[in-house]
Formats: structure tokens, sequence, C-alpha cells
């Protein structure tokens, strides 16, 4: 499961993950942190469901950290695509693959939702969804 | 080469009587490869009269010419736009040339001339707005109306440069992304992108140029073109030939041209290309059979700023095409920017016609020339680098130095930048009396925790225009001038820039 955190200037000194990492045994992993003296944003992936999840939320929350589920990123438009592949290698995340008929294929539990892919690509064909 | 474009195992004429009768025999590039490797060279060049190519990737030198007719009273247009892309209109009345790569002035880098021609293409209506000068001959001085391909009389996809034989490959070792013309290229050595269709790649299938020239009928854009002569750029020595192309726009299919943008680049247009090669003698049967494995390029380094960036590594298109590429000891992953399926799709779609009897092969006016001298542009006027500008007589702190010290150097010499370098002159850091400021806000005693240490520098022949949009880009008034072992040799700073160069003259 892929979590966006935010921290505001009052918590993002705080050693937060840290400390769930410690009490949980947890392997968090940063895929993506940009964090200045006034913020910070985060996406982690957390390899943890239900009970223990729910756990890990409520405390990022209870430190006043926002927490958003990162759910399905980017659409591509397969219809309009030309399996060019600008996108697939300037994806950090190795989440977009080239098929044997050079037809591209999304990953979605790789993705890190940075959205570089919808630049990348020269006819506009991918669509960034939501926030 | 002599004999170049003999046609030793079969003529145009004995092609095309086959192609007619039903029982000519095509390939791809692909199949073509394949049939010499089960069957050999000798074989396959008797035994196959045409090899199909393809290539479709962004083709900034391409645009098309239009003439929309005369409106009533007439207008001699002087400036003319196509949904608010410019362009050209410097020819007769009522003809333009809309180029690829010219960007929309209310959406660029969103919309551009390419977009033009495949919403043209695609049947679309488009906007059309033009200036005038008026005379008797044309007393109307501006026009808005809209148009489509339908309603002109002719459009003429006109390529002054299509189908490069290769392309070099790009990857980037300086620490920031680069949006660039082979794509968005990730920091330190992050992706490889590249170009070119490989083993379907028309212009290397025919590499001496022996059946490819004026006159040549080719699939352009999804529907017949022709080549009309060498293309700009034209660099046959290094696999880097290029053709000029034409045909009528009204026959071709919005699948093959497509409007796309590279960001933060430029807009641009993905042409679908496919030429013939007619196996008229074994050196094109041998060029036409090149594998991938076969087929080189060079990974060029766009982290280095100049013409002439350094090349990384030679790699195989077989390479490129695994998706990984050994560079560094590292695994880089590499993809391409123009599309092999569509590349394989135009090569198949060229057979078919071919077999159907729909196409028949040109025997060219005259062949595109196989060697061709490269120039660079000289820039003859001149151009101030910063050693003309910069201040040789420096001053500089070291470590050592207490804030005091700094303080009293800067107001003494009345600067507002000093360099910091270690006991061999080499730049370490740098104080300026902004940081001074903030460390006696801050309570800072030491230099070390004040002064920047990843400074932004120039080296001595950089170009002073080049020095001053990097200044503006960090926001910073001053940079230190270091030689190639990074020893502080000079300083420049907007102050130097704005007294000694006023107008473009050295005072």
């Amino acid at each position: 499961m892929k979590l966006k955190l935010v921290y505001s200037h009052e918590n993002v000194k705080k050693p937060i993950l840290a400390k769930i990492v410690l009490k949980t045994n947890l392997l968090i992993n940063i895929i993506e942190a940009k964090v200045t003296a006034n913020m910070g944003e985060m996406i982690i992936d957390i390899p943890s469901e239900g009970e223990q999840l729910r756990e890990v939320i409520d405390y990022l929350r209870s430190e006043g950290v926002t927490v958003k589920e990162v759910v399905r990123t980017i659409e591509i438009d397969h219809d309009r695509c030309i399996a060019c592949g600008a996108c697939v290698s300037s994806c950090p995340a190795d989440a977009i693959k080239q098929n044997e008929d050079w037809s591209v294929r999304f990953i979605e539990e790789n993705c890190i939702g940075c959205r570089i892919c919808v630049y990348a690509c020269p006819v506009r064909v991918i669509q960034a969804l939501g926030d | 080469m002599e004999n170049r474009g003999a046609e030793e195992l079969r003529t145009y004429e004995e092609i095309n009587r086959r192609i007619q009768s039903g029982d000519v025999v095509v390939m791809t590039a692909t199949e073509f490869i394949e049939y010499v490797e089960s069957y050999g060279l000798e074989k396959a060049s008797k035994d196959v009269d045409v090899v199909t190519t393809g290539t479709f990737g962004a083709m900034c030198s391409s645009g098309a010419f239009l003439n929309f007719g005369h409106a009533d009273p007439p207008i001699k247009m002087v400036r003319c736009w196509l949904n608010d892309v410019p362009a050209y209109a410097g020819i007769a009345a009522v003809d333009c040339y809309i180029g690829a790569s010219c960007m929309s002035e209310t959406r660029p880098f969103e919309y551009g001339g390419g977009h033009v021609i495949e919403d043209l293409v695609s049947g679309k209506e488009v906007e059309l707005r033009a200036e005038g000068r008026v005379t008797d001959c044309y007393p109307r001085e501006s026009l808005e109306t809209t148009i489509t391909l339908n309603d002109i009389n002719q459009a003429m996809l006109v390529n002054p440069r299509n189908a490069y034989e290769r392309y070099n490959a790009a990857i980037n070792s300086s620490n920031r992304t680069l949006y660039t013309y082979l794509g968005v290229l990730l920091p330190n050595y992050g992706n490889i992108h590249y170009c070119g269709a490989g083993e379907l790649s028309p212009l290397y299938k025919d590499m001496n140029f022996e059946t490819i020239g004026i006159g040549t009928r080719i699939f352009l854009g999804g529907g017949i073109g022709y080549i009309i002569g060498e293309g700009t750029q034209h660099n046959p020595q290094n696999q880097l030939g290029t053709i000029s192309v034409c045909g009528n726009l009204k026959q071709m299919s919005s699948e093959y041209l497509r409007g796309a943008t590279f960001y933060r680049y430029s807009t641009t247009l993905y042409v679908g290309v496919g030429i013939p090669i007619p196996i008229i003698n074994k050196r094109v049967a041998a060029t036409a059979a090149l594998k991938d494995s076969e087929i080189f390029t060079y990974i060029i380094d766009f982290g280095v700023p100049s013409r002439n960036r350094p090349i990384v590594k030679k790699v195989s298109y077989a390479e490129l095409k695994s998706g990984k590429v050994e560079i560094n000891n590292m695994e880089v992953r590499a993809s391409p920017l123009s599309s092999f399926q569509y590349a394989a799709k135009i090569a198949n779609t060229l057979k078919e016609w071919i077999e159907k009897g729909k196409f028949l092969l040109s025997r060219p006016v005259e062949l595109i020339p196989n060697y061709r001298e490269f120039k660079p542009l000289i820039i003859k006027k001149r151009e101030f680098v910063v050693k003309d500008v910069m201040t040789r007589e420096i001053v500089v702190g070291r470590l050592s130095d207490s804030i005091k010290d700094v303080a009293r150097l800067l107001t003494e010499r009345g600067i507002d930048h000093l360099p910091i370098v270690d006991d061999e002159n080499r730049l370490i850091g740098i104080v300026t009396s902004w940081d001074l400021a903030k460390a006696i806000a801050q309570d800072k005693k030491d230099l070390e925790s004040i002064m920047t240490k990843r400074v932004i520098t120039a080296k001595e022949n950089d170009l002073i225009d080049i020095v001053v949009k990097r200044m503006a880009e960090y926001k910073i008034s001053g940079v230190p001038v270091v030689d190639e072992k990074n020893h502080v040799i000079g300083i420049l700073t907007t102050d130097d820039i704005s007294r000694k160069l006023v107008g473009r003259r050295l005072l």
C-alpha cells in the first residue's frame, strides 16, 4: 500500500516514521521525499494491511501528518497511444514497460505518482488522475 | 562506388511487370533478415524482388504548403495563423507554409504546426486568421474564417528533412532532469532515449543510396509520396543520411501524421515513412539484410551543453532494444521515442500495397549523394567570453578566517563576494555580504556554517550570455571563475558585466 504523507511546519522535524518503524518493525520504504524546513511531502510504501495498517495511519494522523492513499495515479489511452516508449525509461519507478509488440503496459503497484510520464508522452495520451 | 545503382539482378521494369502480374516477391526488412539467415544472401537476393521498410518518429523538419483560394474582396496575406499557430506567408497572396515545430501563440508547448496538420488530415475545422497589405490588387486588410482540408485548393506535405538513417541516443550525466528533443532525460545517467527504426530504417537498408533518389515513390503519412532530394543535414558517410519528401496531404491519414510535443522543448510531427527497396544488386541485398545487432549508433551526453557533446558509448540497436544498456558498470534503462510498432505496420502496409498491385516502384531520376560535407555554423561576429570581462585581481578567504575578518575584507575592498579557497587556491565555498547578514541574524560564529559549498562557477571561455542566464537561474550576482583543476582565477559579477559590457561592446 502506498501512502502520501504531508508534514506541516510543526511536525516536519519530528522522527515520526522512525518511531513507527521501531514500534511495528515494518520495513517502510520511502519512495519519494521532499522535505524543507517548513514542510515535507513523502510517498511511502508500507508492507501491511488490515488492523496493522489502520494503526499506522491512525498514529500518523495523531501526530498531525496528513495521510492520503495513493491510488489510480495515471491512465493511458491505448487507442491513441503510438507505442513509442517515451514514457518507459522516463519513469523513475519502472512502472511502465513495453510488451513484445512494443505496446505499453502500466504497472500500478510500482507507480509513485510523480507524473513525469504525463509530460514525457509526446502525443499526450497519459492522463493524471485526481490528486 | 562503381556502378552505384546498377540493375544487375533485376530492373525496375521487370519488378513492375511482376507486381502487375501478381507474382512479385515482397518481404518486410524483418522477414528478409530471417530469410537470409535461413537460405543465405545469394539465394535471398535472387528470390526476393522488393524489401519494404518503415519508420515512425518525430520529424521536426516537416510542414505543409496550403493554398486557401481567394476571398472577396481578396487579400495579400502578410501574416497568417492557423489555430493561433503562425504560418509563413511570405509567398504568393494566399499560399502559406505551416511548419511542424512552430508553436501556438496562445498554447505554446501544447499545440503547434504538427497538430494543425493532424487536425486538417483528420477533417477537423481549423481557424484561419490573416493580416494583409492593402494594395489596388488586394484591398482587404484582414480576415478570420475556418477551413477544412476539403475547402482548400492544395495541401502539400513538404518535409525538408525526414527519415534519419540512424539517430544519436541520449543520456544525461548532470544532476538535473533535462527536457530535450530526445525526451525527458533523468539526472545521473537515469535513462537512455533513442530514435530510429534500426533494422526497419528505410535509409539504413540502402545505406549506399543505390535505389533511393529524386522521384522514388514512397509510403508517406499513410498515403503515397515522393522523395524530392537529399534531406537537409544529409550526412551519409556517418550513417546520418536524410531525405526530403513531398506528397498530397489530402490522401494521407491522421494515423501516420501525429502532432506531438516534446515537453519544454517544442512541438513536432510524428511522420510515417516507408520506402520500398528493390533488390537490384547484391550490395543492396546485403545492406537490406543488416540486423539490429549490426546497426550501431552513439549514446551522447546531453549533460554537457555544447555542440560537441561527448560520446558515452557506441551501441547496437539490438542492445538498445533490449531495454538495458551498461554504462559505467551500471544498468541504465533505455526506451525508444519512435514507434517500432508503427514502423512494422508501415513496412507491412507497403508490402501489401505492392503485392496487391496498388503501388509500383519508380526508378529515381537521380540518386541521392552518398557523400556530403557536413558544416557547422561559424559565428563571425565577436562574442564576449568570461575572461574578457572578469576581474582578475581577486580577494579570497580561507576557512580559518573568522567571520569578522571576512566582514572587514568585504568592506575594505568594497566587494560582495568572497571565494573561500584551500591551501592550493582550490575553490571550496563562497561567502557573500548577504551570508554575513545572516550570520549576525542567526548568531553563527564560524565561516563553514555560513558559506555556500555548492558554488555555481564559470570557466574563462564560457560565453557571457550563457553565464548571465546561469546567474539569473540561480538568482546570484557573482560567480568565481575557475580553471580545469578548480583553482580560482577570477571573479565575474553582475557589476563587472553592467560596467564593462554596455550595448554588447567592450568599453
